[in-house]
């Protein structure tokens, strides 16, 4: 297993989109905790977690996912699934060395992102942050604790990684999520709207809508979190159940 | 390592891509692998390699790939000369492949310069021509020095400097007891090469077995004699019930006869000879004879 983990942690690291995705997402996330802080002075004093929940920004998210997309979109591009595959005939092992790789990269930039936010609020103008000023999130709701953006993220990720398993496209594993998340599930939201209630059950099982609910806090926190994550394991299982019946 | 193939079988919905396919690499042997396009040698191949799903059963050494560890010391495969990230450079596309066998920089490095890119390590391979490619992907195979080679059409885009060396790499390869599989459409090329052929067409078996027997299942070898006497060489062949074609003044072509026979009646006849030369069939021509019709996908322009 220690050889698959190598494998794969030089393949992460020994392409530059990987440097320029992670670049990207400190650079994302200082920008969305720190622009507020520094255009608006004299505005409210804002609390450490609500400065370090700009990291449970979905656009933070879909950077980190495409390196999660590229953990196999790379390898079926360029065929080089064939390679791995040869070089580790047990496919659950690529499966596991992939998803672990993933999991400590994604600690490490969200680890780095909280860093990088922790910086910019040393450097904010005074007033501006305080331990002791009420934490709320920009639509007034209460703030995630800063282990369910972990979560949350990990779950969004996750999917990226699966989508682009099954559809073997590494654009579809980044665009679907981010569409169905941003564009589709509000389209259906507002025109279950219309249905007088008659589709209110399915906008309650949607994946991404019940994610940002679990992630406000405003409702139930323990329902609309099992949505999400009975999501994120049907779509990886149906990943891994193709992965390991198809050719490679 | 003797590599056994048993019973491959491959379905695509309706077509039969490989049909119980069963043969064996021998160590210490360059096996030829041929056979039309989309006669099913790729498809082979990602079977043995358990790339793609099917029925049957490759043992290497007696047991399944899965079984080995580290793999990578016991195969090596090449089956694309564009496998690899177009950014990622070459030299860091061999570590990443060194990982599984731990195979250490010092080797990566050897083996570059053992393919000829030592000079590009550090650059991106999008930019590499065919025949690069093909370097680089003998050299992925080769990295962790496995016993076994399985190379699918590796000479594709190779000049011939570059094939020649890849023969001669090969032949060096298998006789340090290791097994080759190599898959060619150059067939002059595969002549010089193998020492046994595995022939498919349309998936199944056309034959598996060493060069020499392969090329005399060809019709009508014959033996092409020069001597300073035709005239009375033509007389003592044809008292023995051989028949002649005359291909030039003092030269004669008999048909269905080894050298030695010739050889014996012009020596009993009292007629020089000034040269006797066994006319064999080239795996050419073999080779077209017997998978005229397994050919896949025909050319159909030439009248």
């Amino acid at each position: 297993m220690i050889a698959a983990l190598t494998y794969e942690w030089r393949r992460l690291w020994s392409v530059r989109s990987t440097i320029v995705v992670s670049v990207l997402y400190l650079v994302l996330i200082g920008l969305i905790g720190g622009l507020p802080l520094f255009l608006d002075k004299n505005g409210p004093t804002q609390s450490w977690l609500g400065l370090y929940s700009a990291s449970s920004n979905i656009l933070g998210m879909i950077v980190l996912s495409v390196v999660a997309a590229q953990s196999f979109g790379h390898e079926y591009r360029y065929g080089l699934i064939r390679l791995t595959l040869t070089e580790f005939p047990k496919r659950e092992r690529v499966l596991f060395a992939k998803i672990d790789v993933l999991g400590v990269y994604y600690l490490l930039m969200m680890v780095a992102g909280w860093s990088v936010l922790g910086l910019i609020g040393a450097l904010a103008p005074a007033g501006r942050i305080s331990a002791d000023a009420e934490g709320l999130s920009m639509a007034g709701g209460k703030l995630p604790d800063l282990w369910q953006i972990l979560a949350w993220g990990w779950g969004y990720v996750l999917i990226a990684f699966a989508v682009t398993l099954i559809t073997r496209n590494l654009a579809l594993g980044i665009v679907l999520p981010m569409v169905t998340a941003i564009v589709v599930e509000n389209i259906i939201a507002g025109l279950a709207s219309l249905a007088k209630g008659r589709l209110d059950w399915f906008v309650n099982i949607m994946p991404f809508r019940n994610g940002d609910a679990w992630l406000s806090g405003n409702t139930d926190l323990v329902q609309p979190g099992l949505v999400y994550f009975a999501w994120v394991v049907a779509i990886l299982l149906i990943a891994t159940i193709r992965f390991h019946k198809s050719d490679a | 390592m003797r590599v056994e193939a048993i019973h491959l079988n491959k379905h695509y919905k309706k077509v039969h891509a490989v049909n119980d396919l069963s043969f064996t690499i021998e160590p210490g042997r360059v096996t030829g692998f041929l056979g039309p396009n989309g006669s099913g040698k790729s498809t082979t191949m990602r079977l043995m390699l358990g790339l793609d799903s099917g029925s049957g059963q490759t043992m290497f050494d007696g047991k399944p790939l899965t079984d080995h560890s580290p793999v990578t010391r016991v195969v090596g495969a090449h089956l694309d000369a564009k496998f690899f990230h177009p950014k990622r450079t070459a030299y860091a596309h061999l570590r990443m492949l060194g990982a599984e066998a731990g195979v250490t920089k010092e080797r990566v490095h050897e083996v570059l310069k053992l393919v000829g890119l030592e000079t590009v390590a550090k650059k991106r391979p999008g930019a590499f021509s065919l025949g690069m490619g093909q370097r680089l992907g003998l050299a992925s195979a080769i990295l962790a020095d496995p016993q076994v080679l399985m190379l699918d059409e590796p000479a594709n885009g190779l000049d011939p400097q570059s094939i020649q060396w890849m023969r001669d790499f090969l032949r060096h390869y298998a006789s340090l007891g290791r097994s080759v599989l190599v898959s060619s459409h150059l067939l002059s090329e595969m002549e010089l090469l193998a020492d046994d052929l595995v022939v498919i067409a349309k998936g199944t078996m056309i034959a598996a077995e060493p060069m020499q027997q392969f090329l005399n299942r060809a019709s009508g070898g014959s033996v092409l004699v020069r001597t300073s006497d035709s005239r009375r060489l033509a007389q003592a062949l044809e008292a023995q019930g051989l028949t002649l074609v005359a291909t030039g003044v003092d030269e004669l072509r008999v048909p269905d006869v080894s050298t030695d026979r010739v050889g014996h009646i012009a020596f009993a006849a009292g007629v020089p000879i000034l040269e006797l030369q066994a006319e064999r069939a080239s795996l050419e021509s073999v080779f077209l004879e017997l998978t005229e019709d397994g050919q896949e996908y025909r050319v159909g322009g030439a009248q």
